[in-house]
């Protein structure tokens, strides 16, 4: 089968575990205001053979054992080729490669139901709960959305909910708080990853021509994330950890890594 | 590179004394041109065993005898060194593998009380600090070619025995960690022997240590062990032999990129439009045809090649007859085994210009000479980098015909053949003298630096790229491929854990895939800009640049951007 993508990324690191083979897929029904990958919303792309990319993933498959990664399938929205990323899964899961589904859950029910069964994590992209926000800063209704995530949470995949947080626009307390309320209304407890608006993909829309809807907004810091992070804790949000092991901070508990803005350190 | 460990473990009398025993060999009582010229050079040996012996004399020390203790053998090591690098430039020689041997008399003193660990290391931070200040003054133009000073100081540390023991100690932590006792620096060039099968807190240590400092090499002791046994150590940049067993002579590298246009241009230099090859072929009007190009650029690459071999004889013809390397020759067994080691620039601008010919259209551009001045090129082909084989087989292909024709002819005394993939800082001075090639890059550009793809073509990622340079084949590059790999922090994971875990795997699965060497930097593109701008704020800014490292801001402006234009991994993908 035929699918549409954008392009590819041998090795990501930053959607989940280890190192992961990143499919970008092509299209997109969001309008997200502070989106990252504007190129990826007309569904045009150029059309892959899922068997290429399984021939492909093989040759990788060593490094995905031994840093614990695996198939990342992002966009775009990868469920509008739901039938294409089906068959990526299937044959993933033959080959005992981790499967990762980066969606924001604006799709047909069935779509995501098609997917879901061969999947071994959503993480499922959620802009803002309250409805008429999520208008303005999407251009779309959550309605549909809402009820994918709560689906997904009854499935038995290992879901996580990325909130990536914009100063000014979905950082306010009633907003951790509609947050908290929906998660506490699913199925399960549902983790929350919660990262921080960066300014990565503004050339983007620069390049496309396109007015950068967000140029007046600031990235978010990490110290607005953690007051963010502690105000969900305080409600009783489950925070998403990162796998941790071994003490590799200097002696003044300084990172020794050089200095990156956009890394954000997730500690409970 | 000498054995320099000899003169601590044995002490200097004890080696005069083998070598004058050397002279009664019944083999060498025989007299021909070649015993002749042997034991000729063994009394130059002594010479230098006991000049070594008077410069320490003179420093009050005893290097007759072996070191008694750690604080000895450091010192005896370092005077070894000292003496070989006075008389040799410190290109193509280097320390060996002493941090493990150190070991065992840091050990000893331990045990026996006469040592803390602060002592310890405090030798090792000294040793080292002895190894950062030396200097050599060279030439303009060698510093264009090999741009940053370096000295080659390189010291390989870890890997495994034969019988699968690791020959990581508390030395080998304690010479790393002289990078963050005092900051890190281009020398000594830490070059870390690794194999599926090290310590995984070894590994880790690494990992973290590389993210910092952007100081450490790597090359795979799984591939190198079965050849050079398990006591061998790194000269130079990555070209690996058998201490004390082996020797090398070293000689820079073929352009074949230019070959390739030689060939197109029917043996005419593209700049000056003389003829200083033989006429194979001549492109005419109209798309190259790869099945004509290809055989074409086999037939000037034979030519090639023995020119090569025949200029390699005659410098270390020249070289052994009137400067002979005695001590560092007299800290090696006498009949010491000699590799010739040849090497090749410009791999992937190669690649890529076959894989053009092959998949696209490529049209070249004449001037009134009729030399080609540029290429249209109308359509996309493969490139190399993205791990895609139409592209990575041709450059398999091209490593394997330049081989060949090396073997095909002699060497000065015999000497094994063999090939790097490596241009040092030299990537840019080819370039420079290298018209526009088939592949789009424009006359004068740069080279990608040993075997890496050119910058900015490998769009796929990191893994695609390393899976495309672990492909190059090792048997037929014996002195090393070498592939510098610069990547963002954020690109290499979220936390730091992440990080070093992602690196560790990334190592162990580049080398379980059978790639040579790896340098790995890590860092923004930001920091190196606001460094050329600001270079009082990054006294110690160190990058990998080659089989070495230097510091960023004693480089060139020229070579600053070359470094900067470099591939530099940096997605943080997928919100």
């Amino acid at each position: 089968m035929i699918g549409y993508i954008h392009s590819i990324e041998t090795m990501g690191t930053v959607d989940n575990g280890g190192i992961r083979f990143v499919l970008f897929l092509q299209g997109c029904g969001l309008r997200c205001s502070f989106c990252h990958n504007p190129d990826t919303w007309l569904a045009s792309g150029k059309p892959v053979e899922a068997a290429e990319i399984i021939e492909q993933l093989k040759s990788y498959k060593t490094f995905f054992e031994l840093s614990g990664g695996g198939l990342t399938v992002s966009g775009g929205e990868p469920l509008l080729q739901s039938g294409f990323v089906k068959e990526l899964f299937i044959e993933a899961g033959k080959l005992g490669i981790h499967r990762a589904l980066d969606t924001a859950g604006y799709c047909k029910r069935g779509d995501l139901q098609e997917v879901l069964p061969h999947t071994d994590q959503v993480l499922f992209s959620l802009k803002v709960v309250d409805p008429e926000k999520h208008r303005q800063l999407t251009e779309r209704e959550n309605v549909d959305i809402i009820k994918n995530l709560r689906m997904a949470a009854e499935s038995q995949v290992q879901l996580v909910v990325c909130y990536v947080l914009i100063p000014g626009v979905n950082d306010a307390p009633e907003d951790a708080q509609a947050l908290a309320d929906l998660l506490k209304s699913l199925h399960g407890e549902i983790p929350v990853d919660v990262l921080a608006y960066s300014k990565l993909g503004a050339d983007k829309w620069e390049e496309m021509g396109l007015c950068d809807p967000m140029a007046g907004v600031a990235p978010a810091t990490q110290k607005q994330v953690e007051l963010f992070q502690s105000g969900l804790r305080r409600l009783g949000v489950r925070l998403y950890h990162v796998r941790r092991w071994g003490n590799l901070l200097d002696e003044e508990g300084r990172d020794k890594f050089a200095g990156n803005s956009s890394v954000i350190h997730i500690a409970e | 590179m000498g054995d320099y460990r000899r003169v601590a473990l044995y002490g200097v009398d004890r080696l005069i004394a083998a070598k004058a025993e050397d002279l009664k060999a019944p083999d060498l009582l025989v007299i021909t041109e070649e015993t002749i010229r042997l034991r000729e050079e063994v009394r130059l040996q002594l010479r230098a065993l006991r000049a070594l012996k008077e410069m320490a004399a003179a420093y009050g020390y005893d290097l007759g005898r072996p070191a008694e203790n750690g604080r000895e053998a450091v010192q005896w090591l370092y005077f070894a060194y000292l003496a070989a690098i006075k008389e040799q430039n410190g290109a193509a020689m280097s320390l060996g593998r002493v941090s493990t041997f150190l070991d065992i008399y840091l050990e000893r003193d331990l045990a026996e009380g006469r040592l803390d660990e602060s002592g310890a290391q405090e030798l090792i931070d000294d040793f080292v600090i002895k190894l950062r200040l030396t200097r050599q003054l060279r030439t303009k133009e060698y510093y264009e070619l090999f741009a940053g000073d370096p000295n080659w100081v390189t010291e390989s540390v870890g890997g495994m025995t034969a019988d699968g023991r690791t020959l990581v100690t508390k030395t080998s932590f304690r010479m790393l960690q002289t990078l963050y006792n005092m900051g890190s620096a281009p020398e000594p060039n830490l070059t870390v022997l690794w194999s599926v099968d090290l310590p995984r807190g070894f590994k880790e240590f690494c990992a973290k240590l590389s993210a910092a400092t952007c100081s450490l090499q790597y090359e795979n002791d799984d591939l190198m062990r079965p050849v050079f046994g398990c006591d061998y150590g790194i000269a130079c940049c990555v070209s690996a032999m058998r201490l004390g067993r082996q020797t090398q002579y070293f000689g820079a590298r073929s352009n074949l990129a230019k070959c390739l246009l030689l060939t197109l241009n029917g043996g005419r230099e593209e700049f000056s439009g003389e003829k200083i090859a033989p006429e194979v072929f001549q492109a005419g009007d109209g798309p190259l045809d790869f099945h004509k190009v290809w055989p074409a650029f086999q037939k000037m690459a034979a030519w090639l090649a023995e020119r090569y071999v025949a200029t390699m004889n005659i410098i270390h013809y020249m070289h052994d007859r009137y400067f002979y390397e005695d001590l560092e020759m007299a800290l090696l067994d006498t009949r010491a085994d000699r590799l010739m080691a040849f090497g090749l620039a410009g791999l992937s601008v190669v690649a890529d210009s076959l894989s053009a010919i092959k998949f696209a259209q490529v049209e070249p551009v004449f001037d009134h000479r009729r030399l080609i001045t540029g290429f249209n090129i109308t359509g996309d082909y493969p490139k190399y980098g993205n791990n895609d084989n139409r592209v990575d087989d041709l450059a398999v292909e091209v490593v394997k015909l330049f081989d060949a024709e090396l073997k095909k002819h002699r060497t000065y005394r015999n000497a094994k053949h063999t090939l790097s993939i490596l241009t040092i800082t030299s990537n840019v001075v080819y370039g420079k003298k290298t018209g526009s090639t088939p592949d789009g890059r424009k006359s004068g550009e740069p080279f990608a630096p040993g075997a890496n793809p050119m910058h900015g073509r490998d769009t796929k990622g990191a893994l695609a790229a390393l899976s495309s340079v672990a492909k190059i084949p090792y048997e037929h590059a014996l002195d090393g491929i070498s592939y510098t790999f610069s990547i963002t922090p954020g690109a290499l994971g979220r936390t730091p854990e992440d990080r070093v875990n992602n690196l560790t795997a990334l190592l162990d699965g580049y080398f379980m895939k059978g790639g040579h060497h790896l340098n790995v930097n890590v860092f923004d593109r930001e920091l190196l800009l606001d460094a050329m701008d600001h270079p009082e704020k990054y006294p110690q800014l160190t990058v990998r640049v080659s089989g070495y490292a230097v510091n960023f801001v004693k480089l060139t402006r020229e070579q600053q951007e070359e470094i900067i234009s470099r591939t530099i991994f940096a997605r943080e993908a997928g919100l």
